[in-house]
């Protein structure tokens, strides 16, 4: 079935970051620990998030810019644990994974936060 | 509002239902869903939470995280179990370190059954999260018409409780997905 919904800027942004999280933890779950391979792209993504929140953050009210900011550091922390890891070995190498992976979570729970807070502002409405 | 549930169903199916109708609520704009997670409770009252991570530390601190906000959920009889088992959790927890993780992860068990107790019976399972509703007819319509009981406290009213170790709102963090949640195994 088509998806026939609207999306904002700030829903794909969110879904982006959903899907980063979604990454990092299945690379850290893996048996073993995880898997360098799995963890090349992460930078670039957190990076491209980071690109789309400073894109729509102009258009957003005080509270939701608020909590993109806060994401965007968080994003920044990601790409920095994750190029640690891609430079690291054992303890290090699994250090840095669940650095990235605690500050992917904390940037969704901001950018789930900057959601509630938009969708605060609007009558209560549906999206299709 | 920001709050916190528990959806408890009759079975794992109707748990992952409940779930994904979480989840589209929140596709429609009607809340706004920070964090889930199902929890089961088998026919011998074990205890399980569905999660990625298989290391024991982080299983236990899953264990304790969740199985105090499910009591907490349940209001002042929850609490007072939370309150008697947090302080046998931590004893434990200390003395065993250096004796291996089997004594701290039985205690979990054993405290996550008495927290637990009071919304969940053997064979049920929940769905817990973290949201924020401008009112609580989305979620409780949508629930009830999959036959599931919502039990619902404020994330401010959590802080609240003189018990409630803030630690556990930081477990929270780890444990609640971001996301829709399925393990590929069956849980239970």
């Amino acid at each position: 079935m088509a998806d026939t919904k609207v999306k904002d800027a700030l829903d794909h942004v969110r879904a982006s970051a959903q899907e980063l999280h979604g990454a990092i933890s299945d690379a850290a779950a893996k048996r073993g620990g995880a898997v360098k391979a799995d963890l090349e792209v992460i930078p670039q993504k957190a990076k491209a998030i980071t690109d789309s929140i400073k894109g729509s953050i102009g258009a957003q009210n005080e509270a939701t810019k608020k909590h993109l900011t806060e994401a965007a550091t968080y994003l920044g922390a990601v790409q920095n644990h994750a190029a640690e890891a891609l430079k690291s070995t054992g303890k290090g190498f699994q250090t840095s994974v669940q650095k990235a992976l605690a500050d992917a979570r904390a940037s969704v729970q901001e950018i789930s936060e900057a959601v509630a807070a938009k969708r605060l502002t609007k009558p209560s409405t549906t999206r299709k | 509002m920001r709050n916190y549930i528990a959806v408890v169903f009759n079975g794992t199916d109707k748990a992952y239902e409940g779930l994904h109708a979480l989840w589209q609520l929140d596709d429609e704009a009607q809340i706004t869903v920070h964090g889930t997670t199902v929890v089961h409770r088998n026919s011998w009252g074990g205890f399980q939470v569905d999660t990625k991570d298989t290391h024991p530390a982080l299983a236990t601190a899953v264990g304790v995280g969740v199985g105090a906000l499910v009591g907490a959920l349940a209001g002042p009889a929850g609490i007072a179990v939370g309150a008697a088992r947090g302080a046998a959790i931590g004893a434990a927890s200390g003395g065993a370190v250096g004796v291996g993780a089997d004594l701290i992860r039985g205690e979990t068990r054993d405290q996550a059954k008495a927290e637990t107790s009071f919304v969940l019976d053997d064979g049920q399972s929940a769905v817990i999260a973290d949201v924020s509703e401008d009112s609580t007819s989305a979620i409780d319509s949508r629930m009830r018409n999959l036959g599931g009981s919502v039990y619902r406290r404020s994330k401010g009213d959590l802080r609240d409780d003189a018990w409630f170790d803030d630690s556990y709102l930081y477990p929270y963090d780890y444990y609640l997905y971001p996301y829709e949640y399925i393990p590929s195994s069956s849980p239970v």
